[in-house]
């Protein structure tokens, strides 16, 4: 039996790929590939559309929303950093003090997102009303102009952004950081190392795997979003996510929308490889 | 005098009773989903590997059928399958306290047919976008009976993804349909769709907070409210009503006119004037004061007025305001169309519409509904009933638009592609800069 | 005192007597008071969220408190078009999960343990669902279904679901892979124990830190999905969809019912397995404390 394994040893990776490969293969990639095609051709709803390969599209689409697609890599960017520096102690606590309810305290990070994220952006609009119980009561008190607002302002864009995203990085953070053996931090301290640099020199570089995750799972959605700006934003805010939604359901300018689509697909992707390079370079290829 | 006392009775006795609970929320619901949020269309596959132009679909008669029956009650027709999948807007049909629809089960009483009732559209644009793809190629669409709004069947008529309505079958709006709503101009001879209610799109606003009255479309550019002003997200309504401060009537309004409109309101959105552009959720904002003064629909400021903010007031602007009708239509090929011409003539059936609108309390397209109401209304009365009979008369009151408002209201222009196309782009640079 | 045999234990444990000092002790106290912080802001639109569940607004709109009432705890069982929504939303996303985890998993170990050439091929097609917004990712499935003639239903949405879901199983499993220690694992088959019996009792259980996180995320982003659902759901209605729709006219108070009893529900399930997990530690301790 383990004679007959160990020839077939090399499918096995294989045969763990065929399974989700191909699920993404048939309902993601063929999709996407038929999108592809969309975006080259020119034409309407009403009078039909040709497959022209009209490669032009690409730049035209660029030019047109440069603004916005710079806006959410922006935002983007800032609302990864926020997540990092608010979720990494949070994942730390968890992985490293949380003892016994380590299970409780994790489950607690995740359990708001079980109700709709309609319900808690409304929530968070009440919170953060004009006149609301949190600002309506600092203006009482005069610690805030009268005409302060929150809402329609990027920074009620980012810190929905910031609200949502944070459970995303904050379990790959804990993933990894509670995989490290605390014997090698009690060793660094052994050596004479203060606490902050046994975390420098020890606990950081073994979570760069959680980081370098939860910085994905953080930047790519948050990027191609656009419900956040919707709610919480104004005109000012309109990310890359805003315009495609517009042009699907209101131009119903499918070619333009899928090449949008695919622009930011692309630019994700490379940023994903310099990051990836950045951080070491075995993380994308090794896996 | 007596007149405004009589109305601030009936609204007191309106407001005590809510505050009483002998009016159930739900018996006040209106609707209010049009614009906002997400979603959109797509395309079916083999008409782009076909990658040759695709002609719009012609719509097919449903099957003829020769028996019409006269006004009143619906006769039996002949051969309805005896299912129906209605898809409406939520709160668009009267509900009791149990999540039930009343007027529904009556009618699956009354002809045998078994009715699915979705609330499946929240957006116009959002729906056809799901149902486009299928309309496209030819399919069935899960519906046999949708409500869309006035210019949204326009648009599905221009592409040809509606049934035509056989008249014979729908005897009771030949005979009972107010003539505001037959011909109308998005659809010529109600070829594909009746009207199921309508009402005013205008400005609503906050005396206390902007320290004035509003009387006109330019008070939501006064620099007074900067960053308090609420504007649609839906171009049409927000682009007519710009339209019509710069004195041009939206159904003569040339690509020209348009890019002038937008111009005037891009120039204020640069300048930070309008907070947002909303869909349904500027009633929020209004009610929680982030707003002062907003692009509103009638229907919902009588709603704030009674339940979350008695400050607020409705107006018609002196410029004009936007009347809108939505509409019930068959999409092509839908799998029960004489099950849906039978609950369409249901609806005209003036017994039926006056549930429906004492309910909603938009504009109902049945003519004598405001009596009927009111006949509703004396009875209450007469059985003592005087909470219910008050809250009557206030609906027979607003389920007809007065001379007034209808003074000065006007109809969106029937778009061609090309010009929605412009149309949407101006907006575009005023929502998005 | 040495070592415990287990690697992964926390390790904090003074010595007796030892008392340090006050400034190492505040400081000591910083994580856990940020972390308490953190999760209180986490809550904090939930607790709005339970506060209005219990609120009688007289309106349309669930915003402005008007009173307090127990009547939406009993209500919201006889409104099958709030509950309806919900058991679709909770099947959707338990079997997505599961299907999820699953596929994920074995993508991550393919990736993390094994060369292969069409390693770089699959690691790019692993991030490029994250990337694509949703509203192409909707419209591009309705299509394909649209050509198949396949009408929309539940296994569509649980299709779609799986489908966006394996990115982020992936990459969760993945922090969890790197790094691993394979001398565990050939320690174990040194020992005898062939391949099937060290992935059951060495690496599942050191990875399954990672698979729960991974399917929690999963089933949290399941369950709160809108814009795919809504081009590939047909006529059912999930939660999202559902609450969407009347959002735009007052959320009910009794889908804030909703939204609280899951919370409890969960919570209350957390807690029974710690619970449980207490008494089975407390009960191996004892065989090793008896002299």
């Amino acid at each position: 039996m383990s004679a007959a394994i160990r020839r077939l040893r090399w499918a096995v990776p294989y045969l763990f790929l065929l399974p989700g490969g191909l699920w993404l293969l048939v309902f993601f990639v063929v999709p996407m590939a038929v999108m592809a095609s969309i975006s080259l051709q020119t034409g309407s709803l009403g009078t039909g559309y040709t497959l022209s390969w009209n490669f032009g599209i690409y730049p035209e689409a660029i030019s047109q929303f440069a603004t916005q697609f710079l806006r959410s890599f922006e935002y983007g960017f800032i609302v990864t950093v926020l997540t990092l520096l608010i979720g990494y102690p949070m994942a730390y606590t968890i992985a490293f003090r949380g003892g016994r309810i380590k299970n409780i305290l994790l489950l607690l990070v995740i359990l708001p997102f079980f109700t709709s994220f309609i319900i808690r952006t409304l929530a968070w609009k009440l919170i953060l009303a004009d006149q609301g119980f949190v600002l309506g009561t600092l203006k009482g008190w005069g610690i805030l102009p009268g005409d302060f607002g929150l809402i329609a302002t990027p920074i009620a864009v980012i810190s929905g952004l910031v609200y949502n995203f944070l459970p995303f990085m904050v379990l790959p953070l804990y993933v990894a950081l509670e995989k490290i053996d605390h014997r090698l931090v009690e060793a660094a301290n052994d050596l004479y190392a203060s606490r902050l640099q046994a975390f420098l020199r020890v606990t950081l570089p073994l979570s760069m795997p959680g980081v370098f995750a939860g910085s994905l799972l953080t930047f790519i959605p948050s990027v191609g979003d656009f419900v956040n700006a919707t709610i919480l934003g104004s005109r000012d805010t309109t990310m890359i996510g805003n315009v495609i939604q517009s042009r699907f359901l209101d131009f119903n300018d499918f070619p333009r929308a899928s090449a949008l689509g695919f622009v930011l697909m692309a630019t994700i992707l490379a940023m994903v490889l310099v990051y990836a390079r950045l951080v070491g370079s075995d993380e994308l290829t090794s896996g | 005098m007596t007149e405004r006392r009589d109305e601030t009775r009936i609204e007191e006795a309106i407001a005590r009773l809510v505050a009483e609970g002998r009016i159930s929320r739900r018996s006040f619901l209106r609707r209010a989903s049009r614009g906002g949020l997400v979603l959109g269309s797509a395309l079916s596959l083999p008409a782009i590997l076909a990658a040759c132009g695709i002609k719009p679909q012609t719509s097919s008669t449903p099957p003829a059928n020769p028996s019409g029956s006269t006004g009143g009650a619906p006769t039996p027709i002949p051969s309805p399958a005896g299912e129906l999948d209605f898809a409406n807007w939520p709160a668009y049909i009267d509900i009791d306290d149990k999540g039930k629809y009343p007027t529904i089960q009556k009618f699956t009483k009354q002809t045998g047919i078994k009715v699915t009732y979705t609330e499946a559209i929240n957006d116009n644009e959002e729906f056809f976008g799901k149902i486009q793809p299928d309309l496209e190629a030819g399919n069935q669409t899960a519906y046999d009976l949708i409500v869309m709004t006035d210019w949204m069947i326009q648009k599905m008529i221009r592409f040809g993804y509606l049934e035509k309505i056989d008249k014979s079958q729908v005897p009771n709006f030949t005979a009972n349909a107010d003539s505001l709503y037959v011909n109308p101009w998005y659809d010529p001879n109600n070829t594909y769709s009746l009207a199921w209610q309508s009402g005013i799109t205008g400005i609503g606003y906050n005396p206390t907070l902007t320290k004035r009255a509003i009387t006109t479309f330019d008070d939501l550019l006064d620099p007074a409210f900067k960053g308090h002003v609420g504007l649609f997200s839906e171009m049409r309504d927000t682009m007519c009503m710009a339209l019509l401060s710069i004195g041009v009537k939206p159904e003569d309004a040339t690509v020209a006119d348009v890019q002038k409109a937008g111009n005037k309101l891009l120039a204020a959105a640069k300048n930070g004037q309008f907070r947002n552009f909303y869909g349904n959720d500027y009633y929020d904002e209004l009610a929680n004061k982030n707003l002062w003064i907003t692009i509103a629909w009638s229907g919902d400021i009588t709603q704030m007025q009674l339940y979350d903010n008695p400050n607020v007031k409705f107006i018609v602007p002196q410029s004009g305001g936007m009347r809108w009708v939505d509409n019930m239509a068959i999409p092509n090929k839908a799998a029960h169309p004489v099950d849906a011409h039978m609950m369409m003539n249901f609806w005209y059936d003036p017994a039926n519409a006056v549930p429906l609108s004492e309910y909603i309390g938009y504009f109902s397209p049945v003519k004598g509904v405001p009596d009927l109401i009111s006949k509703d209304a004396d009875a209450a009365e007469a059985k003592g009933d005087k909470a219910t009979a008050a809250q009557l008369r206030v609906v027979a009151k607003t389920v007809n638009p007065t001379p007034d408002e209808l003074q000065n209201v006007y109809n969106y222009k029937r778009l061609t592609e090309a010009e929605e196309l412009a149309w949407n782009s101006v907006f575009e640079q005023v929502r998005t800069g | 005192m040495t070592a415990t045999t287990m690697p992964l234990t926390a390790t904090e444990a003074p010595v007796a007597d030892y008392r340090p000092p006050l400034r190492s002790r505040l400081s000591r106290l910083l994580l856990p008071v940020y972390t308490a912080l953190a999760v209180a802001y986490l809550f904090l639109p939930i607790a709005v969220m339970v506060a209005f569940s219990f609120n009688n607004p007289r309106g349309r709109q669930n915003i402005t408190w008007q009173g307090f009432t127990l009547q939406n705890y009993v209500d919201v069982w006889s409104r099958p078009d709030i509950t309806d929504p919900m058991v679709q939303s909770l099947i959707v996303a338990v079997v997505s999960t599961i299907i999820a985890t699953a596929l994920g998993t074995l993508i991550g170990l393919a990736l993390t343990r094994y060369r292969f050439p069409g390693q770089g091929t699959t690691n790019i097609l692993i991030f490029l669902p994250m990337a694509t917004p949703e509203i192409i990712m909707g419209a591009s499935l309705l299509s394909l279904w649209v050509s198949l003639g396949v009408s929309r239903s539940l296994i569509t949405i649980i299709i779609a679901h799986v489908m966006f879901n394996i990115s982020y199983v992936v990459v969760t499993i993945r922090a969890r892979l790197q790094g691993f220690d394979r001398g565990l694992e050939e320690a174990a088959m040194d020992l005898g124990a062939d391949e099937w019996t060290t992935f059951r009792k060495v690496t599942f259980p050191l990875i399954f830190p990672g698979i729960l996180a991974a399917a929690l995320l999963a089933f949290a982003l399941s369950i709160d999905d809108y814009v795919i659902t809504s081009f590939v759901a047909g006529k059912t209605i999930t939660f999202p969809l559902w609450v969407f729709g009347v959002s735009r006219l007052g959320v009910p108070p009794e889908v804030n019912v909703l939204g609280t009893l899951i919370f409890v529900v969960a919570f209350l399930a957390i807690a029974a397995q710690v619970l449980w997990q207490r008494r089975q530690a407390r009960r191996q301790l004892v065989p090793s404390r008896a002299p």
